[in-house]
């Protein structure tokens, strides 16, 4: 019966350590379940604020694209819809800026509230302006987990804003009136978060340079209306300018035009007159009266001459010259002329070259008008080129074009006189103008021909070298 | 059977009423509708959006409520207006009722009053089902299905929700013909031989040591282990009173006390709502003394796991025939913990009854429904963060 009774201590005693090893291993596992929940704790906390993260970034990223799409103040603050504000775990905001001049807050949003709140909160903020004005300043946000000292308390802004939890961001464009953002909401279960503070912090700066950008916009909007009137007053000024200029050169052209017409009977008599007379037609005339007539008579071929060119440019330039342009062989055209001025090229003993390809030859151009152009430019270098030198026509062919150069070893033409070359009556002042007499008139023939062919002219000099003058003319 | 659904997100609250209502009754093709169930976001909860889809329904039946969000085929809203017609079978019947000033009258009371009523005219008839629509703030849910219980009876099921609002926890509204409710009870009692399944899970796992509830009445915590209340928390979280007043709501989500229940799988949840200046917790449905209570651990992917096991059990329950329609009873706290995941639940559904199944569902500030072990048959608990899938299969 004793033995029994040890026994069944004994086995109590065995049973006591064991259920005391369990309780120890059941105290061990509970202690573990604390790590376990703590360690949980961490980390839903952070994939909680790791999903609000995500999910702020995706509505910023889509609020920055709305608010981009806008250059409008008032519409940018639109763009902040419900929608939006919800992703981004708010369901009330309200956001003002400054208006300086008036020393007032104006709202520009208001989601969440009713137009009574909405005025209720205007005017409690304005009440309140130098607490928001110093947030704004400061750049500091306000929020239920954090007061910047010196802010409203926390229960008079949930009150206001009708709140459990809120952030206030300051929203500070570069230039123009700043403000602020308020979002907020009622559920208790919310607590802000620091990435809830940043992604505020980031829409708030958004809202800035979207301002900035809209602001930048009227700015620049403003300047290019401005320039815009500009212009298209001094287009007006310039097309009524125009229209005088060629009312004038009608003028002149008709004018010249009418002139020449007036000149040229005369002259042909006066010609005429002094033929018959040294013809002797009308009796003897003496050596000294013929010598005269001879004058007038060479002279009234220069007047006729010059009254020809004045006319023709006078057609051109009205357009009643009717060009008759068809393919033309370029170089039947130079040797023609060439072979015109064969005569004085063998007098001055001057070299003549010409090299005009194949490809080259064939060119669109009313035959004797560009034979005229030809005369002018090869009388001209004949004139300008001193005994035993050269003049070459030399012909290239580029994008449907056909470039004529004409040069020659003459004097060459000053720089100053190389733009002025082609204008009415200019003649370069050198020894050989002066001793030779000419019209002025040759060169703005040459390019009002060129132009009518819808060709260009110039001219590349150098004093002692010789000119070249380039034309082009459009390939057959 | 037939049901038609209808629903609309339109901003202004009649034009939704009458868009929703409109499609629902277009849905229905003519056939006579018996019963109308309306659930609607907050900023819907207005008299004059009842009386909208009353005059379009003309005399038929409306019950519903209040809810954070709108759970449909579509997808999830969090605003709009949701409207489901029935249609029932000659041989199927039916009886809509509601209590008022649930916390003036007592919950228990409150509960016996609204299954008298719902009984009027039923009581020699086979039941079935009974669905409920109570006010979430109120703070003894238990009594109103236990006084709810005592005149219904417990050989059929009864399966509720508790309204709620958008986590303000301020108002929830409950919807009966014409009148919009708060602090009441509305309900439905099916008769004839409706075949539905269900299924009520929530996913959350024991951890660590067992514990016992050593001082407690209704949904008021005073004592664990002959310790206040709250050192459970203070312990497991290692943080004080002081900060647990500030969080522990929220905490609760994640780790909620969980009641051991023999022979059930799953243990009883319940929400820590507040703590006292002595240390007492207030829960989300009331805790008997002498309870054996465990914290509780959950995870996203555990959640998601139970619903697709509440889906199938309510799937099994209905013999083989296919649902005609689902009706989702989901907690506001699960929608609050899957975060960007709550869209998942959804699609687990839909994987669980087909693309095509009508579905409606709501979240709620706690769920009411049988316990799926045969030792609870017929009593109906208060359960929190949990999912209460019903799915109606016709007679």
């Amino acid at each position: 019966m004793g033995i029994a009774l040890l026994l069944k201590m004994q086995r109590l005693k065995d049973l006591e350590k064991r259920t005391e090893g369990l309780n120890a291993s059941l105290e061990e596992m509970d202690e573990q379940a604390k790590l376990i929940i703590r360690t949980d704790i961490e980390l839903n906390k952070t994939q909680e604020e790791l999903d609000k993260k995500i999910t702020g970034l995706s509505t910023l990223q889509k609020l920055s694209r709305q608010m981009s799409t806008t250059l409008e103040e008032k519409q940018i603050f639109k763009k902040i819809g419900n929608e939006y504000l919800e992703d981004l775990g708010f369901e009330k905001s309200s956001a003002f800026l400054w208006d300086a001049l008036a020393r007032e807050f104006h709202q520009y949003l208001s989601i969440g509230y009713s137009e009574e709140d909405a005025l209720k909160i205007k005017n409690a903020v304005n009440s309140d302006k130098d607490y928001y004005l110093d947030l704004m300043h400061g750049s500091k946000t306000a929020s239920s987990v954090f007061v910047p000292q010196g802010f409203l308390p926390k229960d008079k802004v949930c009150r206001l804003f009708q709140v459990n939890e809120f952030i206030i961001c300051p929203i500070t464009p570069q230039e123009g009136n700043q403000g602020f953002i308020f979002v907020g909401t009622q559920n208790i279960e919310t607590r802000i978060t620091e990435g809830e503070r940043e992604i505020i912090t980031i829409l708030a700066n958004q809202i800035g340079q979207a301002l900035d950008n809209a602001r930048l916009f009227e700015k620049t909007w403003r300047s290019q209306q401005e320039l815009e009137m500009k212009v298209e007053e001094r287009t007006r000024q310039l097309s009524e300018a125009l229209e005088k200029v060629k009312i004038i050169s009608k003028r002149k052209s008709d004018f010249i035009s009418s002139v020449s017409h007036e000149l040229r009977t005369p002259l042909t008599s006066i010609k005429g007159y002094a033929a018959i007379l040294l013809a002797g037609k009308l009796g003897a005339v003496p050596d000294e009266i013929k010598e005269r007539l001879g004058k007038i008579n060479r002279h009234s071929d220069e007047l006729v001459h010059m009254v020809n060119d004045l006319l023709d440019i006078a057609r051109i330039e009205s357009g009643k010259v009717n060009m008759n342009i068809e393919s033309a062989d370029l170089s039947a055209i130079v040797e023609k002329v060439a072979d015109l001025l064969s005569e004085q090229l063998k007098t001055k003993n001057i070299s003549f070259n010409m090299r005009i390809p194949e490809d080259c030859r064939k060119v669109m151009a009313d035959r004797s008008q560009i034979e005229r152009v030809f005369i002018n430019l090869l009388g001209n270098a004949l004139k300008f080129t001193p005994e035993k030198g050269a003049i070459s026509v030399n012909a290239t062919c580029l994008n449907k074009m056909v470039q004529v150069d004409l040069t020659d070893t003459g004097f060459g033409i000053p720089e100053e006189a190389q733009e002025k070359i082609f204008d009415e009556f200019y003649r370069v002042d050198n020894t050989i103008n002066q001793e030779v007499k000419g019209t002025g008139l040759g060169l703005t023939l040459v390019k009002h021909i060129i132009e009518a062919h819808r060709g260009k002219i110039w001219v590349k000099s150098k004093i002692g070298e010789g000119s070249t003058f380039s034309f082009t003319l459009n390939c057959a | 059977m037939n049901v038609s659904f209808g629903f609309s997100q339109t901003k202004d609250h009649i034009r939704a009423a009458n868009e929703a209502v409109g499609e629902a009754i277009i849905g229905l093709s003519g056939i006579p509708v018996d019963l109308a169930i309306i659930f609607t976001t907050i900023e819907f909860t207005h008299p004059l959006v009842l009386k909208t889809a009353n005059n379009l329904l003309g005399e038929i039946p409306i019950l519903g409520c209040s809810t954070l969000g709108i759970m449909t085929a579509e997808g999830i809203f969090k605003h709009g207006f949701a409207i489901l017609l029935i249609s029932l079978s000659r041989q199927m019947f039916f009886n809509v009722a509601a209590v008022k000033d649930v916390n003036k009258k007592t919950s228990l009371l409150a509960g016996r009053e609204l299954g008298e009523k719902l009984l009027y005219g039923c009581k020699n008839v086979r039941r079935n089902l009974s669905i409920i629509f109570s006010d979430g703030l109120i703070t003894d849910a238990t009594n109103l299905i236990n006084g709810l219980q005592e005149n219904l009876g417990r050989s059929f099921p009864l399966v509720g929700a508790s309204a709620s609002d958008n986590f303000i926890f301020q108002k929830t509204f409950q919807y009966f013909n014409k009148e919009l409710l708060t602090e009441s009870c509305c309900g439905v009692l099916f008769g004839g031989g409706i075949n539905f399944g269900h299924g009520i899970k929530h996913g959350w796992k024991p951890l660590g040591k067992i514990r016992c509830v050593t001082n407690s009445h209704g949904n008021l915590i005073k004592e664990i282990d002959g310790r206040a209340a709250v050192k459970l928390y203070e312990d497991y979280l290692a943080k004080d009173a002081l900060e647990l007043s500030r969080e522990l709501r929220r905490i609760s989500i994640f780790y909620p006390i969980g009641i051991y229940l023999p022979g059930e799988r799953e243990y009883l949840l319940r929400n820590i709502i507040s703590i006292k200046d002595d240390g007492s917790l207030i829960t989300q449905g009331d805790i008997p003394q002498n309870s054996k209570i465990r914290l509780m651990i959950g995870t996203k992917d555990s959640c998601l796991e139970a619903a697709g096991r509440a889906c199938e059990d309510a799937k099994k329950n209905l013999l083989g025939q296919k649902a005609k329609f689902v009706m989702i009873f989901d907690s506001a706290s699960r929608f609050s913990l899957l975060g960007r995941q709550y869209v998942r639940e959804l699609e687990i559904i839909k994987e669980a009854f087909g693309e095509d199944i009508p579905l409606i569902g709501i979240y709620t500030y706690g769920e009411q429904a049988p316990l799926k072990s045969l030792n609870y048959l017929g009593r109906s608990y208060c359960h929190s963060q949990s999912i209460n899938v019903l799915a109606v299969g016709g007679q």
